[in-house]
């Protein structure tokens, strides 16, 4: 593998000129014939792939609003141009929205527009070839469907439904990619994104349970399968198994143990995260988030929370109502689902958690808006809270907060270059530049404030940026979760009244 | 479907060089992955890859890395059951690198 | 009337009837297909007043486009201005379409030359951003061109027409009211006049094709015209159930 350059850290975001094919050869691998059958797809490209690939086209332009009217529209005015991380990383034209959607429009144009069937290639309506699927398969893996795009598009165009769409149609005629459909594969067969066996998530609570227990002489409980449980607790897999995601687990335990709260994970839907929306396929979404209300049935629980993570809280709380609700069965006194987040601070609220900030004066901390929590949720009543209520915990835990340049914050965050699954090995170089615009608004706030901790709530950014912050020369400890900052200032045993 | 040549045999590896059959391992296979990245195996080296194959044996996946730190601290010493000194072993990152030698499939996921 | 006011009679009928479907097709088909998923781009209001409250901005100033940089500044001031002076040149075209004309239609007229004079020049920034930012030159399209050209070139005939080259509005007044009441009459006997008239018919029939239909999709683009209450309220499209 060529060494990779990380951009360098000047503090600055620039906009590069635009270098055709910076990034052409950055691919994802593959999925193999038996992988593709697995999922239910075919398992390589049929002789008619062609007639299969513009029929399903059009099943997803009948079934897709987004797809279709986002088709139409742009007008190509390129404000969206300068807005994508990958572009700014790589300079790769193919990168800016706009241009990574043209690779679908042109063939829109050819198969279903009046002018694209009458003027053709003058109307920019081109034929679907071997060539141009190998650039979808190229470039709508370089998307990581974090809709910062949409933000600045005077019609909200969001490249994330045009990559989901594209995927969609890649996976139907033979072409995926291994990395996610061997998650979207073990989460619908073992429940979980990493592959974990029940009695392997059990040994990784028991050893928190004792980490607690040895550093703070409580006994905390990690609950797992218990039936008549209150809260079914949902959380990426990853917090079972990766750091730093593992101590915001012993956070969410700690906050549960000092509610007094009736909670429980589920050996069966041990999985938040949801690998079905990044490859745009519906029944694979739905399928995913079913384990988790077929958990909450069979455990009878009242309510479900869901632990730190983006793209998982985005399944949850916009998409689940429409896949596998209505969830009358659960108690109506609490939405659902609820984030961890809003869990906790109503609790810092009504003063049931007592801290010590002091606990967290080593660190200075900065907090990213992950892309998914910051542009497709939202948590508490008003819009907008999906900003606050994670700063507010963290405000309430430590004493040095301070944010990132308000343009690279809220709902204008930065990708952290690993969503939408492209947090795989073989796309590390482009997650490395992917990267850049985040961590020159790091830089600023290290430069200035000292920042040395840098607080998340979500599996992948938490693993993509452990990944990458060495690559930038910083220490990979500094990243960490919310909960982990919880974790560290709770005072356990303090119970003061609910 | 790439393969690695070890004494010999010829053993199936997928495209990141990870063995596809983690049973098919040997300790050969192990040593000739390490010179491939210019690494020579010591002692502390063998106790990670011991502990993960244990590991997997029972459970079907890699162990928590926070789990393997407690464990190499117990058979290598305190000072060296921390994240830092499992990268000094495997610079590629233990999860990844030490499990790829130890004949194990890669840990995907949102890792 | 002589052959030439019948083709262009015809001409108009069919241009106005295609736009009109062609429209009306596209919004129906909007329409009908479902949104399975609640995509809001988010924090996004909760209601649909709330949702109205959102398009306003976006439709009267292109508030998105305000929090882009400088690129979207300059963009913004071409694209602000001519849709502004596009809308007040129509209404100002307005007295030839009906008879008598009504007042309000009357006070459009000074402020419509004043938006006749800035049409051309917000076209020209639109289409030299196009060409002079390496980002805009590899995404624009031939129609990107085309139909700036097309909409200049209407801008301009007209003002030669208000300015250089007087046609007799009586004539001008008299087959448009003609058209309008299925009565049709005889051309202006101006070549540049039929010019003019000719590039809007064509703008008409490209317009349900093309991008332009972004007037209606500023209206219903899932992302900004949904509210974002999922957890409250069970969308679920018919091919989904």
């Amino acid at each position: 593998m060529a060494k990779i350059e990380a951009p360098e850290l000047t503090g600055k975001i620039i906009t590069p000129k635009v270098k055709t094919g910076a990034s052409k050869d950055l691919k994802v691998f593959l999925a193999k014939p038996e992988l593709m059958t697995k999922v239910s797809f075919p398992s390589e490209k049929p002789a008619d792939w062609k007639e299969k690939f513009i029929e399903n086209f059009g099943v997803i332009l009948n079934k897709y609003k987004s797809v279709r009217v986002f088709l139409d529209i742009c007008v190509r005015c390129g404000a969206c141009t300068d807005k994508c991380h990958f572009y700014l990383g790589t300079g790769d034209p193919r990168n800016m929205p706009v241009y990574r959607q043209e690779l679908m429009r042109t063939v829109y144009r050819k198969y279903f527009t009046t002018g694209g069937k009458l003027f053709g290639s003058l109307g920019a309506a081109q034929e679907i070839t071997d060539e141009l699927l190998d650039e979808w398969m190229t470039y709508f893996y370089q998307c990581s469907e974090c809709r910062r795009c949409s933000v600045f598009c005077p019609y909200g165009i969001d490249t994330a439904e045009i990559t989901m769409a594209a995927r969609e149609l890649l996976d139907s005629i033979g072409m995926g990619s291994k990395y996610n459909l061997e998650i979207v594969n073990k989460a619908e067969t073992l429940g979980n994104n990493l592959g974990m066996p029940g009695p392997a998530i059990r040994n990784t609570l028991d050893f928190v349970e004792e980490d607690i227990k040895e550093k703070s002489n409580v006994d905390v409980k990690l609950p797992m399968d218990v039936e008549g449980a209150d809260i079914l607790f949902v959380t990426p897999s990853a917090d079972f198994f990766a750091s730093p995601h593992i101590e915001s687990l012993a956070g969410y335990a700690k906050v549960f143990h000092q509610a007094g709260a009736s909670w429980t994970m589920s050996s069966y839907a041990s999985e938040g995260g949801n690998f079905g929306m990044f490859i745009g396929n519906y029944n694979h979404m739905k399928a995913i988030n079913a384990r988790i209300w077929k958990a909450a049935r069979e455990l009878k629980v009242k309510r479900v929370i869901v632990g730190e993570c983006g793209h998982a809280w985005r399944v949850l709380y916009a998409f689940s109502n429409s896949l596998n609700g209505p969830f009358d069965f659960l108690d109506s006194r609490y939405r659902v689902p609820q984030h961890i987040c809003e869990y906790t601070l109503d609790l810092i609220k009504r003063g049931a958690l007592k801290f010590d900030k002091t606990a967290n004066d080593q660190f200075s901390v900065t907090y990213h808006d992950s892309c998914n929590v910051a542009r497709a949720t939202r948590m508490g009543e008003t819009p907008g809270d999906q900003f606050t209520i994670p700063r507010e915990i963290i405000r309430t835990v430590c004493n040095k907060f301070v944010d990132m340049d308000a343009d690279t914050i809220g709902d204008r965050t930065f990708c952290c270059g690993g969503g939408g699954g492209t947090l795989t090995d073989e796309l590390i170089d482009i997650r490395v530049k992917g990267a850049m615009p985040r961590m020159q608004a790091l830089k600023r706030v290290k430069d200035s404030h000292n920042v040395n901790f840098f607080a998340l709530i979500c599996a992948i950014c938490k693993a993509q940026f452990t990944k990458v912050f060495p690559y930038y020369g910083i220490d990979m400890e500094e990243v960490g979760g919310v909960h982990q900052l919880v974790s560290n200032a709770i005072i356990l045993g303090a119970k003061e009244g609910i | 479907m790439p393969n690695l040549e070890v004494e010999g045999k010829s053993y199936e590896v997928d495209e990141e060089g990870y063995l596809m059959d983690w049973q098919n391992w040997n300790e050969a296979i192990a040593a000739a992955m390490a010179k491939q990245d210019g690494l020579e195996l010591s002692q502390s080296h063998w106790e990670v890859i011991k502990f993960l194959r244990e590991y997997f044996e029972k459970y079907q996946i890699a162990p928590m890395i926070k789990i393997l730190t407690k464990e190499i601290g117990k058979v290598l010493g305190p000072e060296k059951g921390n994240t830092k000194y499992l990268y000094e072993l495997y610079p590629a990152g233990p999860a990844k690198q030490a499990c790829r030698y130890a004949g194990l499939p890669k840990p995907t996921g949102c890792v | 009337m002589n052959g030439l006011s019948s083709v262009i009679n015809l001409l108009a009928y069919v241009a106005a009837t295609i736009f009109v479907l062609g429209f009306l097709n596209k919004v129906v088909l909007y329409f009908k297909t479902p949104s399975p998923l609640k995509i809001a781009t988010t924090p996004a209001p909760t209601n649909s007043v709330g949702v109205v409250l959102r398009l306003v901005p976006e439709v009267l100033f292109f508030r998105s486009l305000l929090r882009g940089g400088t690129a979207e500044k300059i963009l913004w001031v071409g694209g602000w201005f001519f849709h502004v002076s596009f809308l007040l040149i129509i209404l100002r075209h307005l007295r030839m379409f009906v008879y008598p004309v009504p007042g309000w239609i009357m006070s459009f007229q000074q402020i419509g030359i004043w938006a006749g004079l800035i049409f051309p020049i917000a076209l020209l920034i639109l289409i030299v951003r196009r060409f002079t930012n390496d980002r805009l030159a590899v995404i624009s399209l031939f129609q990107d061109y085309f139909v700036l050209l097309l909409i200049i070139a209407i801008g301009l005939t007209g003002l030669l027409l208000k300015y250089f080259v007087r046609t007799n509005l009586v004539d001008v007044k008299s087959f448009i009211l003609g058209l309008f009441s299925v009565s049709p009459a005889q051309v202006p006997a101006s070549p540049l006049f039929l010019i003019h008239f000719s590039l809007v018919l064509i703008l008409l029939v490209y317009f349900p094709f093309s991008k332009l239909m972004h007037a209606w999709g500023v209206l219903i683009s899932p992302a900004r015209a949904q509210a974002d209450n999922p957890r409250e309220v069970r969308n679920v499209a018919p091919w989904a159930q």
